[in-house]
């Protein structure tokens, strides 16, 4: 049965290819969405335990864009006084606060930015990745600059070279070139805190301090006593997170309802091709009743072809998924909030046989009524003169 | 038979679909989508930032251009005596823009990273059909104004104009003179426009594999 079902199926190839085709895109949208969610909510958790920050002081102002401008290597238009960073350091509960200054300065006519980031001694205990491939893994003066690797390589700066920015006028000497990490400190220009105060005519300004705690129980406390100090307000990483996981969410909400939509729509695609083949098919059913074939078995043939459409259509849909994945993670990625340097698509296989089963079973269905209605048909249908 | 077929067509698809993911794999950071899904390569390091504004400058009859990527790997030897030196990896490829007036060629613009004293320096490079210099402009810079001014001058960048591989591009002797804060680096811009011509001429005297070509008009 299920080789004459296969030759059926192919027996109308473009209406069947379609059939196929538009529940392909449906599994494969699926497939792309279930998988972001698992991804991003891994890559996200990965990032920040390596960050080893349980809480920033950010400036006044939307604190999650600015955590995530920071935590992202991009520059702020307000700043955070430099007593914020002393009083941070006073608090009982802090083991390290690493203050951070970032400023860029847009190269329109390389379509990028210089991101300078100015950091002190103490940023070295909040960055275990913080190895050099070349050269020092500190500054060996307030000129020295430390580079990250990408932003090494395109400049095309070793341990010993010069560098200069063309802007603020200031001279520096590449004292190292860090180990790629996968993080945005790859594209930065690290220089001493106070130099890059005074570039940027902001002396005694930070963008953030970055805030590990002596213990993570702490936190409500700290957070409680931090969020006193003028013009700061605290961020954790905690609510970072679930903030980002619930607008990440609702958005795939919305998006899971869309691949649904075009779920049903597949199915009524199936309805439909498979309805258009018993009308045409009439005669020829009529026959099979007619020598001898049960209902049972028409029916189970038309279901079987309904099963077999909807199995490739699924199949594809898994792999179109898996070739279109890394094009829609592109698109994604430039979209939501503090996307994490891993891949965001995490399809398991969990994942791709839910997705699989759905659009299989909800195909199936979409073929029961033609089948219950070839099952109707009268061998004497065959007899009637056309 | 068809059933066959469509074993036939499912592994295919199979395979396609491999072959996309590893494509996919391999240019995930790429935004250059000319090339992405043909070569073997990463964006160029040195893209040929504005097109239009330079062929305007360096070919103003043009109506459009071909980018090609030349495969040297193969020429090491040949490159290595033209160079006097090993070539370096990122001359393995040679990435050209061919110029075209209608259908017929007209030159070929090069791009190139050269290492300033302060920073990288990009340079293009516009030659005639016979791989002489017509032209040059630098479009990426971070030296000081005192050496940037010397670079950017239209005299001294003049002083390539007419200069073939095998002209020698000593900058005090067959380039213009420049002052010596600005030696080391317009010293780099000129053997970076020599390496590019060497480049160029050995990858068209030498049949080599082309790989990926895109219109531009």
């Amino acid at each position: 049965m299920l080789l004459l079902a296969l030759r059926n199926s192919l027996r109308r190839p473009l209406r069947n290819g379609l059939t196929i085709g538009g529940l392909a895109i449906a599994v494969a949208v699926l497939v792309c969405l279930s998988s972001f969610g698992n991804g991003y909510r891994r890559a996200l958790n990965a990032e920040i335990d390596r960050m080893g920050v349980q809480l920033l002081l950010v400036p006044l102002g939307c604190p999650y864009d600015a955590a995530a401008r920071v935590l992202k290597g991009k520059a702020l238009d307000v700043s955070l006084p430099e007593s914020a960073l002393v009083q941070a350091r006073q608090d009982p509960a802090v083991a390290v606060a690493a203050p951070l200054f970032l400023a860029a300065f847009a190269r329109t006519e390389s379509g990028r930015a210089d991101m300078w980031a100015g950091l002190d001694e103490t940023a070295l205990e909040l960055k275990p990745w913080w190895q050099t491939k070349a050269g020092t893994n500190w500054f060996t003066g307030t000129d020295s600059a430390i580079l990250g690797v990408d932003a090494a390589e395109v400049e095309m700066r070793s341990p010993g070279d010069s560098l200069y920015s063309p802007e603020t006028g200031f001279h520096f000497r590449v004292a190292g070139v860090l180990q790629r990490s996968g993080t945005s400190d790859d594209s930065l220009f690290f220089v001493p805190l106070k130099t890059a105060q005074q570039m940027f005519k902001m002396p005694g300004r930070l963008t953030a301090v970055a805030v590990r705690l002596r213990d993570p129980s702490l936190l409500r406390a700290a957070v409680e006593r931090l969020q006193r100090i003028p013009g700061a307000q605290v961020v954790t990483m905690t609510e970072m997170m679930g903030t980002f996981l619930n607008l990440v969410g609702a958005v795939r909400t919305l998006l899971l309802s869309i691949a649904l939509v075009a779920i049903a729509i597949s199915v009524l695609s199936v309805f439909n091709t498979l309805l258009a083949a018993v009308l045409e098919r009439t005669s020829e059913l009529s026959t099979m009743r007619a020598i001898g074939a049960s209902r049972f078995q028409i029916l189970g043939l038309i279901t079987t072809e309904a099963f077999v459409l909807t199995l490739i259509g699924s199949v594809c849909g898994i792999l179109l998924a898996i070739v279109a994945g890394r094009v829609i993670e592109s698109f994604v990625r430039g979209l939501v909030p503090l996307a994490p340097s891993e891949s965001l698509l995490a399809p398991s296989a969990g994942i791709l046989l839910v997705a699989a089963g759905i659009g299989t079973l909800t195909g199936v269905l979409g073929g029961l009524y033609p089948a219950w209605r070839a099952s109707r048909l009268h061998p004497a249908t065959v007899l009637k003169p056309e | 038979m068809r059933v066959r077929l469509l074993i036939a067509g499912g592994a295919l698809a199979v395979a396609l679909a491999f072959v996309g993911w590893r494509i996919g794999s391999r240019y995930s950071s790429d935004t250059f989508s000319e090339t992405k899904a043909i070569t073997p390569e990463a964006m160029p390091l040195c893209p040929w930032r504005q097109p239009e504004v330079d062929l305007k400058v360096f070919f103003p009859d043009a109506t459009g251009y071909r980018a090609e990527t030349r495969i040297l790997s193969g020429l090491r030897l040949e490159l290595a005596e033209r160079l006097g030196r090993t070539p370096t990896g990122d001359e393995n490829a040679l990435r050209l823009y061919r110029v075209y007036r209608e259908d017929a060629p007209i030159g070929t613009v090069l791009t190139r990273r050269a290492k300033g004293t302060y920073g990288a320096i990009e340079l293009v490079l516009a030659t005639d059909t016979n791989r002489t210099v017509r032209a040059m402009r630098l479009q990426r810079l971070r030296e000081p104004e005192s050496i940037a001014g010397v670079l950017q001058d239209a005299r001294w960048q003049n002083s390539f104009i007419g200069k073939t591989w095998q002209d020698v591009c000593q900058v005090g002797r067959d380039i213009t003179s420049v002052p010596p804060e600005a030696m080391n680096s317009a010293q780099a811009v000129s053997d970076g426009i020599r390496s590019l011509l060497i480049l160029l001429s050995t990858s068209e005297q030498t049949p080599s594999p082309r790989l990926a070509d895109a219109h531009h008009h």
